[in-house]
């Protein structure tokens, strides 16, 4: 549980705000690049941390994401004309290049004209890894970009989709390392119920999670501080005189990457508010040795894992809160536990149903929600630390991002840390 | 302190102090004198941040067992000492989360 103060400073990211003022040292997945496909194309809206923001792609290619009010009269800058190097307002004619600066303000007469002294607040980006990042923090403490691996690696072997979430980031960062929730949520019936069938498939499988959560349906959870954010470990009995590992990081601001097993392609999330009652989600599959491949692919096209299809301008979900995310009321009598097609609306529709914001002053947690409570503790250290002008130690140390999580078999006596050494480092 | 322990281990419980490790969450089945001793003891020995994480943890669990009590038990003889109880774990909690887990300690020893 938090009090209910400790629940708005971690959920509150407006200007201003303590989180909000963590979030702005650290680069921010902000735009797809083919929202801006091309010079000059139309400019669109973005929301970030409750700021209303409009993003265009100037005659030289460069991206610029300036306040969505003109200086002048507080009109749209949406409306604007793309055009020469600048985005146009279209009811005076002031204009403004990517950087913020009044290139033209043809409205007043020669003498009168102080283009010179406006700006229009703009933050800088870059194109990195498949995503338009923004910095939106003090220009004089800007990090590095983050060396995930997910962004180094060439566009073949990534795949990154963008969605809208009707509620707060955190809830949604929750459910991403709270690793209980798959053998619930992302089951089918079968694997629910340990059938006779189910168990008779899985017992000898290559596929290590499915084979041990048979074995062991009472994981131990284990929390690590690291200098990305945290390292959370879930160990399972395997065979003789092993243990089953599952390891996931939780990287600050807001990045997870799902436990990975060697040979197959990894998969991982960025949670970004939007404002306190959205966030959007970006999910990246990634394969460093070589191009996704064709199982990823199809896996991607039938929205069956972590991608799915949305909204090309509002980035809403096509199963979504209104249409009760199409969930078949057969299909979960028959075959899934949620009747709710995909891993990304199952978590979607049990995120949202908690509300915006979710009221953690009236939560009853358990033992096994200790990746939950040590996210929640980082984070508020991390806020308050900002607060009193600490610069976060990730935002300015960006190799540290440079890791992989994984899943593996340790004799029973060695330490996780120890023994996935290797294989938690990152290869590109 | 009323047994609910019947039906569960508290694998804490039959710790010693000076077999007491800090890495392990206790199990917290009931809110019985043993498992508070589990908890008390192991907050004695809590001192880094994933210590921390799992007394709050356990603390968590604690006020969730004694919080359904004081709901689903209104005729209960122990009403006023369970409550007592779940405030004080709330108060420890909130030690805990301040990095304080003597100060849990001390909060919890008082229900013995």
């Amino acid at each position: 549980m938090l009090s209910r103060e400790e629940n708005e400073l971690l959920t509150q990211t407006d200007p201003g705000t303590p989180a909000g003022n963590f979030f702005r040292r650290f680069w921010l997945p902000a735009l797809m690049p083919w929202e801006l496909p091309g010079p000059d194309c139309p400019p669109v809206r973005v929301r970030l941390l409750g700021e209303d923001l409009v993003a265009f792609r100037d005659t030289g290619g460069k991206v610029g994401l300036v306040d969505e009010a003109c200086p002048h009269r507080r009109a749209s800058m949406f409306f604007g004309r793309n055009e020469e190097c600048g985005l146009r307002c279209v009811y005076h004619g002031w204009k403004f290049d990517v950087e913020g600066n009044c290139t033209d303000m043809p409205n007043e007469p020669d003498e009168y004209r102080f283009q010179n002294r406006v700006r229009i607040t703009a933050y800088p980006t870059r194109e990195y890894g498949g995503i338009i990042w923004t910095y939106m923090g003090d220009p004089d403490q800007m990090p590095d970009l983050p060396k995930l691996e997910w962004a180094r690696v060439p566009d073949s072997h990534r795949y990154v989709s963008k969605r809208r979430q009707e509620n707060n980031y955190l809830q949604a960062i929750e459910g991403g390392i709270d690793s209980s929730h798959s053998n619930f949520l992302h089951a089918s019936v079968d694997a629910f119920r340990l059938t006779d069938e189910y168990v008779e498939r899985f017992k000898n499988s290559s596929n290590l999670r499915a084979k041990y959560h048979i074995m062991d349906k009472a994981p131990v959870f284990t929390v690590k501080k690291t200098d990305y954010g945290l390292i959370i470990a879930v160990r399972r009995n395997a065979d003789d005189d092993q243990y089953y590992w599952r390891l996931t990081q939780f990287m600050l601001p807001s990045y997870t990457i799902i436990p990975y097993q060697k040979g197959l392609s990894i998969n991982g999330h960025c949670w970004v508010p939007r404002d306190d009652k959205t966030c959007f989600v970006w999910s990246v599959s990634w394969n460093p040795d070589g191009p996704l491949s064709m199982e990823d692919r199809e896996s991607i096209r039938m929205e069956s894992f972590i991608h799915e299809k949305v909204d090309p301008v509002t980035f809403l979900a096509v199963r979504n809160k209104g249409n009760n995310y199409l969930i078949d009321r057969e299909e979960q009598k028959a075959n899934s536990m949620t009747g709710i097609h995909g891993f990304a609306a199952q978590d979607q529709a049990v995120q949202e149903s908690m509300g915006p914001v979710a009221d953690r002053s009236r939560e009853r947690l358990g033992t096994s929600d200790t990746a939950i409570i040590a996210a929640r503790r980082l984070l508020l250290s991390e806020i308050r630390a900002s607060a009193e002008g600490t610069r976060p130690h990730a935002a300015q140390h960006s190799d540290v991002y440079w890791v992989r999580s994984a899943s593996l078999l340790l004799k029973r006596d060695v330490e996780f840390d120890e023994g996935a050494q290797e294989l938690l480092k990152a290869e590109v | 302190m009323p047994e609910h322990s019947t039906n569960g281990r508290n694998a804490g419980s039959e710790h010693h102090d000076s077999e007491v490790n800090p890495a392990h969450i206790v199990s917290v089945q009931d809110f019985s004198p043993e498992t508070l001793r589990s908890v008390i003891a192991h907050l004695e020995v809590s001192t880094d941040f994933d210590h921390l994480v799992y007394r709050e943890a356990e603390l968590d669990a604690i006020w969730t067992i004694t919080g359904y009590f004081l709901t689903n038990e209104p005729h209960s003889n122990d009403r006023d000492l369970v409550r007592r109880l779940h405030v004080g774990v709330h108060e420890a909690h909130d030690f805990v989360a301040a990095s304080r887990p003597e100060a849990a300690a001390e909060v919890l020893r008082a229900f013995l």
